[in-house]
C-alpha cells in the first residue's frame, strides 16, 4: 500500500447564500478594498493508503461526499494538496 | 390522443407541479372567471397550500377560545400579544420547521428560529426568549444521531448568534418520529412601556411598498406548498434549494427594523416567511382592503437568474416587507444603511383592491387579493367523535409483578426517554440579555421584565405518549400540565401559542385525533383562562404512509409579582417538608412507564377542568406567601421518577413507602412541593388556600444525600446522577457530553 | 490620569453583530458609571472616556475567523490609541476576541476543545496580575467567582513557551478552577504587558444579582463605583 495525499476544497454551492463570503466581503468592502466578491468554503487535506492512484481517488471521493461536504448546500473539488 | 386528453394531461401535470387538486381549480376558474395564467398558478398554488390556508383545519380553529381581558391581538397577525399591565406587553408564537429539519436538519432548525423571531420584532417587540419542542426518533433509527446533533447545533448557531437566551425546551423520542421529526420553536418577545405595537395591515393609498434586508435567491420555491404534502422518496428530487440562514445578518435586520420602527418610519410591516413576498404582500393588502401595484424587477437579486414566479415564491432568509409614507423613504433607507442593509421601494398602495403585479413593464397579472387570501377552499375533512380507550372501573392501572422499585427507576433514569437533556442546552446561551431568572435546567424558564421587575416564565406543553394513549386526555393535558408547572413556580398562567404537528388529515384516524385533541386543549384553555393567541398548524406529517403522534405542542406564558426567591425544581436544602398535592378528581394510567415496558394499557376517571383550576388556583395562592421551596409537577414516569429528578440538585430525600404501581403509574395531577414551614404550619396554609379542593399528602422530609423511599428504595444522590447523565451518552455513544 | 475626567465615562462599543451590548451599558450603569455608545465605524476621542468596554457577541457573524473582522474596524484605531494611552479596556467575550485578533492582547481563542458551544457556570479564580481589573477583583475576591460563560471560541491558545512568558510577567489574570474548553493553563483572562488591556471568556454582566446566579460579576466590573 502506498500513500496519497489530495487536496478538498469545499465551497458552497453557487445559488445557496454564502453567509461567510458575504459578511467578509461587506466588512472588506467598508475598508476600501478593491474586493469585488468573496466566496469563503474550506480546504481539507487527505491522507490516503491505497494500492494506487485510481483506487486512493475512489477513496477520497468517497470521504469528501460522505462527510466532508454537505451536497444539499455544498460543492467540492479534489485536486493536489497545498504543501 | 384527442385534443381534450392532451389538454387534461396537460392540465394535471400543471396541476400536480403547483400542488392544486381538480376541485380547487375549478374553484379558481369559477373565482376569476377565466383560466389562471403565467404567475397566477404559483400565487394560487402558494397562498391556498395549507401551510398558508389553513385549509383542513380552519373550520376547526374559528371556534376557539382566544380572548381575554389581556389580549390585544390574536390570531391573524404575525403573532399575538398579551398586555402585562404596568405598560408591559408581550407578543409570542410557536412555529414548526418540521420537514425542513429532517431534510437539512442544521439549516432546518436555524431558520425555523429565524422566522419565528421575525414574526415577533416584525410587531416592534424585542425578543427576549426562545424555546424549543423537538420531537426525535428513536436513538438507534437511521440518521437520527446527525439529526439531533443537526438540530440542536442549528438552534444553537442561530439563537446565540442573534443574542436570545433560549430559556426552556422540551425534547421527546418515539419510533413514530423515526422518519418524520418536528423541530418547534417558540419566540417571545416584550414591548417595553411607550414601545408602540406595529401591525400588518397596509394603508394609505399613494404609500410605498418597501423590500428590506436580504437579496432574494432561489432559496425554498414552492417550500410553503411542499411542506403541505406528505414525505415521500420523490420529495428528495423535488426538494427546492436549501434555505440557509443568517443569523449574524438577521441580529442586524433586528436592530435596525426596531430603530425603524421606534422612529416612527413604517406604516405597517411584516416578514417574508413561508411563500415569501407572495404571502406578505397579499396578505398585507387583503388586509387593508387596499391594492398594491408591485414591479417585481425592482426586487434585489442575489442571482440575476431569476423569474418571476421564482422571486415570487422564493423563501430566501432574513426579508422584510413594509408599508412606508414616501416623505420618510429618506430617513429609512439612511437608518438600514448605517446597519448595513439595503431598503428599495418595490411598489406602492393603490385605492382599489386589485395586485397588479409587473416585470420589467409588463403587466403580469391584476388579481383582487382577496380572492387568493379570503376564498381559499375550506375542507370539511371526516372524523368520528372521541371514544375512550382502555377504561377500568377499578385498579391498579398498572399491573406489574415482580420488579424492582430502585431497578426500575434506575433503568427509566438511564433511558433516552429519562435522561438529562444537559448535552442539548448546554448548547445554547441561555443568558444573553442577562434577564435569565430560570434557564433550562429548571421546569419553568423564567425571564425578568426589566422596568417592573415582574418575572416572565415561559413552559412547553404535550406529552406524546399520552397523545398515543387518548387524544382528548392528551390535549387537555397540553393546557394543563403547563399551567400547572407554572402555578407551581408561583406564576399565574395568562396565554398561551400552539404548534398542532399531526399527520395526514385527508385519514380518518388523523383528523379524529386532531379534533379531539383540540376540543379537550380549547376546554382547558377556556377554564384557565390561558386564550390561545397564536399558533400554527403543520399537517402531513406523514412518511411512507406512516403517520406521526398527534403532537399539538403548547407554550404558555405566566407572571410572576418578581424573579426573587421561584422555588427551584430541586430539593436544595436539608430540613425541608414534603407533600403531594393533587387535584380531587384524578386521571390515572399506566403512563410512560406502562408504554415503555409494554404493559397492558389501563386508565381510570378523566381530566377535570375545575379541579385543575382549583389546584392552580391553590398553588399560586400559597406561592404567593412564599411557602413553596420546591416544587415539582409529577409527569412522565410518575412519582417515584418525580422525587428521582428533585434529588438531582445534590440533597436527598426521606419519604414513605408507595406500592409499584403507585410510585410508577401517572395520576393527572400531583405535584410534589418541598416546604420550609413545619408539617401543620404547612397543611393549615394550604387548607386555607384551597379550602379543601385540593388534597395534600405528607410524603417525608429532605435531607442526607440518599433518596429513600419507604423501605424499597435507597439510593444515593450521586448514583442518581451519574445514571441521569450517563443515559444521554447511552443513547448517543456519538454525542458525548463532555469532551 | 484617566480618573481626571471626574465622572466614570465608560465607552460600550458595538460592532455589527455585538450582542451583549445593551447587558454591558445596562450593568455599567447600574454600578454607578456613566456608559456611553461607541459605534465600530465611527472614530472617537479616547480622552473623553476613563474606560472602554467591547462587549460579547458575535461581531460580524464570528465568521472567517472570531473577531477577526471587527478588529479591523475603524473604532479600533481609536481603541489603539487608548491602549497606548493607558486608558483601561476591557473585552468580554467576543470582546476578547476581538482584542486578540488585533494584537491588544497575546493568544488567540479557538474552537472549544469539545467542539461545541458551551452555556455553562464556572468557578473561577482571580490571580489578579498586572490587570487593573482582576486586581481590583482580587481585593473584593477571596474564595473565587462564579459566573457564566457562553462561548464556542474560548479555548486559550499561546505556545507553551508563551504560556510560562505571561506567567512569568503576570500576564494571566483569570482561571478556570475546572478547564471546560481546554484552554492552556486553565486560563480565562489576559492582560497585556501595561495592565491596561485585559480580556476574559466569562460574562460578568450576566452575575450581578443573585436572582441571575450569582452576584460575582460585580467584583470584575466594579471598577467606577
Amino acid at each position: 500500500m502506498a500513500e496519497f495525499t489530495f487536496g478538498v476544497t469545499v465551497m458552497p454551492r453557487k445559488e445557496v447564500l454564502d453567509t461567510q463570503g458575504r459578511a467578509v466581503e461587506e466588512a472588506l468592502k467598508r475598508e476600501g478594498e478593491p474586493v469585488l466578491s468573496c466566496r469563503v468554503g474550506r480546504f481539507v487535506e487527505l491522507k490516503v493508503s491505497a494500492s494506487d492512484r485510481k483506487q486512493a481517488e475512489v477513496t477520497a471521493k468517497k470521504v469528501a461526499e460522505s462527510l466532508l461536504c454537505n451536497s444539499l448546500i455544498e460543492t467540492f473539488t479534489l485536486g493536489e494538496a497545498n504543501g | 390522443m384527442g385534443q381534450d386528453t392532451r389538454d387534461n394531461a396537460e392540465l394535471d401535470r400543471k396541476l400536480r407541479h403547483y400542488r392544486l387538486s381538480r376541485d380547487e381549480h375549478r374553484r379558481i376558474v369559477g373565482l376569476i372567471g377565466r383560466e389562471p395564467q403565467g404567475v397566477e398558478w404559483a400565487l394560487f398554488s402558494a397562498l391556498w397550500s395549507e401551510h398558508c390556508s389553513y385549509k383542513s383545519s380552519r373550520v376547526h380553529l374559528k371556534g376557539l377560545f382566544n380572548q381575554s381581558p389581556r389580549v390585544l391581538q390574536s390570531f391573524g397577525e404575525n403573532a399575538g400579544v398579551v398586555d402585562l399591565g404596568e405598560g408591559e406587553r408581550v407578543a409570542f408564537k410557536m412555529e414548526s420547521h418540521n420537514h425542513p429539519s429532517f431534510i437539512e436538519p442544521y439549516q432546518g432548525a436555524a431558520t425555523g428560529v429565524g422566522g419565528i423571531l421575525r414574526d415577533i420584532f416584525t410587531m416592534g417587540a424585542r425578543p427576549i426568549a426562545l424555546a424549543d419542542y423537538l420531537c426525535f426518533g428513536r436513538p438507534e433509527a437511521k440518521r437520527m444521531e446527525k439529526l439531533v446533533d443537526g438540530v440542536v447545533r442549528g438552534i444553537g448557531g442561530y439563537g446565540n448568534c442573534v443574542g436570545v437566551p433560549t430559556i426552556t425546551g422540551q425534547t421527546e423520542f418515539d419510533e413514530s418520529y423515526d422518519k418524520n421529526i418536528l423541530v418547534n420553536a417558540m419566540a417571545v418577545g416584550l414591548f417595553r412601556p411607550g414601545e408602540k405595537v406595529f401591525l400588518s395591515k397596509a394603508s394609505g393609498v399613494g404609500n410605498l411598498v418597501v423590500y428590506a434586508g436580504a437579496k432574494t435567491g432561489r432559496d425554498g420555491v414552492h417550500g410553503a406548498s411542499m411542506a403541505s404534502e406528505s414525505f415521500d422518496k420523490e420529495s428528495e428530487k423535488k426538494r427546492p434549494t436549501v434555505q440557509i440562514g443568517d443569523p449574524f445578518f438577521e441580529k442586524l435586520l433586528i436592530e435596525s427594523s426596531l430603530e425603524v420602527m421606534e422612529q416612527d418610519l413604517v406604516v405597517a410591516i411584516q416578514d417574508m416567511g413561508a411563500a415569501g413576498l407572495t404571502s406578505s404582500s397579499f396578505e398585507m393588502a387583503a388586509k387593508g382592503g387596499v391594492g398594491f401595484t408591485l414591479h417585481l424587477d425592482r426586487v434585489p437579486l442575489r442571482d440575476a437568474t431569476l423569474e418571476p414566479e421564482d422571486i415570487l415564491l422564493s423563501e430566501s432568509q432574513e426579508r422584510m416587507l413594509m408599508v412606508v409614507e414616501p416623505s420618510k423613504l429618506e430617513r429609512l433607507q439612511a437608518l438600514y444603511h448605517r446597519w448595513g442593509l439595503d431598503a428599495v421601494a418595490i411598489g406602492e398602495v393603490t385605492k382599489d383592491r386589485v395586485m397588479r403585479l409587473y416585470w420589467k413593464g409588463d403587466l403580469l397579472t391584476s388579481i383582487d387579493p382577496d380572492l387568493l387570501v379570503e376564498h381559499p377552499p375550506r375542507y370539511e375533512r371526516a372524523y368520528e367523535s372521541w371514544k375512550p380507550k382502555h377504561r377500568i372501573t377499578d385498579g391498579p392501572v398498572l399491573m406489574a409483578s415482580g420488579l424492582k422499585v430502585g431497578e426500575e427507576l434506575l433503568k427509566l433514569l438511564g433511558s433516552a426517554e429519562g435522561a438529562s437533556r444537559e448535552f442539548i442546552y448546554r448548547q445554547y446561551d441561555g443568558h444573553v440579555g442577562a434577564s435569565t431568572a430560570a434557564d433550562c435546567r429548571e421546569s419553568v424558564g423564567v425571564v425578568r421584565l426589566k422596568d417592573s421587575g415582574r418575572g416572565l416564565g415561559v413552559v412547553l406543553g404535550c406529552r406524546p405518549y399520552l397523545m398515543r394513549f387518548d387524544a382528548l386526555e392528551g390535549g387537555r393535558d397540553t393546557v394543563a400540565y403547563p399551567s400547572l408547572e407554572l402555578a407551581a413556580k408561583g406564576f399565574e398562567p395568562l396565554a398561551m401559542t400552539d404548534c398542532l404537528n399531526f399527520g395526514n388529515p385527508e385519514r380518518l384516524e388523523v383528523m379524529t385525533s386532531f379534533v379531539a385533541a383540540l376540543g379537550g386543549m380549547n376546554e382547558l384553555a377556556r377554564e384557565l383562562v390561558a386564550p390561545i393567541i397564536s399558533g400554527n398548524v403543520s399537517f402531513y406529517n406523514e412518511t411512507e404512509g406512516r403517520n406521526i403522534t398527534p403532537t399539538p405542542s403548547t407554550g404558555l406564558v405566566g407572571l410572576r409579582r418578581s424573579v426573587e426567591e421561584l422555588p427551584t425544581s430541586n430539593f436544595t436544602q436539608a430540613g425541608h417538608e414534603v407533600f403531594v398535592v393533587s387535584t380531587s378528581k384524578i386521571f390515572e394510567f399506566g403512563g410512560a412507564f406502562a408504554e415503555k415496558t409494554k404493559l397492558e394499557p389501563r386508565a381510570m376517571g378523566a381530566i377535570d377542568r375545575d379541579s385543575v383550576k382549583s389546584l392552580v388556583t391553590s398553588l399560586l395562592a400559597v406561592e404567593a406567601g412564599g411557602f413553596i421551596q420546591a416544587s415539582r409537577v409529577v409527569g412522565k414516569f410518575g412519582l417515584g421518577y418525580a422525587l428521582s429528578r428533585m434529588a438531582l440538585g445534590g440533597v436527598g430525600a426521606e419519604v414513605n413507602g408507595h406500592s409499584f404501581a403507585e410510585l410508577f403509574s401517572e395520576r393527572l395531577y400531583e405535584v410534589v412541593i418541598a416546604t420550609s414551614l413545619s408539617r401543620e404550619d404547612f397543611e393549615k396554609q394550604w387548607a386555607t388556600a384551597s379550602g379543601g379542593s385540593a388534597p395534600i399528602r405528607y410524603l417525608g422530609r429532605t435531607g442526607g444525600s440518599i433518596l429513600k423511599i419507604g423501605s424499597d428504595v435507597e439510593l444515593t444522590v450521586q448514583e442518581l446522577t451519574t445514571v441521569y447523565h450517563r443515559g444521554w451518552v447511552q443513547s448517543f455513544p456519538n454525542l458525548a457530553v463532555n469532551v | 490620569m484617566a480618573k481626571s475626567i471626574g465622572k466614570s465615562v465608560v465607552g460600550v462599543i458595538r460592532f455589527p453583530g455585538t450582542n451583549c451590548d445593551r447587558d454591558v451599558f445596562e450593568a455599567v450603569s447600574k454600578l454607578g458609571g456613566e456608559p456611553r455608545w461607541l459605534w465600530h465605524g465611527d472614530l472617537f476621542d479616547h480622552k473623553e472616556y476613563s474606560a472602554l468596554i467591547l462587549p460579547g457577541g458575535f461581531s460580524y457573524g464570528d465568521y472567517l475567523r472570531s473577531g477577526a473582522l471587527a478588529a479591523r474596524a475603524t473604532a479600533m484605531k481609536s481603541v489603539r490609541e487608548a491602549a497606548v494611552y493607558g486608558t483601561p479596556i476591557l473585552g468580554i467575550c467576543n470582546g476578547f476576541q476581538i482584542l486578540c485578533e488585533a494584537r491588544l492582547l497575546p493568544g488567540a481563542l479557538s474552537r472549544n476543545q469539545g467542539l461545541r458551544f458551551i452555556d455553562e457556570w464556572v468557578e473561577l479564580k482571580v490571580v489578579g496580575g498586572l490587570s487593573r481589573f482582576g486586581q481590583n477583583a482580587k481585593v473584593q475576591t477571596a474564595s473565587g467567582l462564579r459566573i457564566p460563560i457562553a462561548h464556542a471560541d474560548g479555548r486559550y491558545t499561546v505556545s507553551v513557551d508563551e504560556a510560562n512568558r505571561l506567567e512569568d510577567r503576570g500576564q494571566v489574570w483569570l482561571r478556570y478552577k475546572v478547564n471546560p474548553n481546554g484552554s492552556v493553563a486553565d486560563i480565562a483572562g489576559v492582560t497585556n504587558e501595561a495592565g491596561n488591556v485585559s480580556g476574559l471568556m466569562p460574562h460578568p454582566e450576566r452575575a450581578l444579582e443573585t436572582w441571575m446566579g450569582s452576584s460575582d460579576g460585580r467584583a470584575l466590573l466594579d471598577l467606577w463605583s
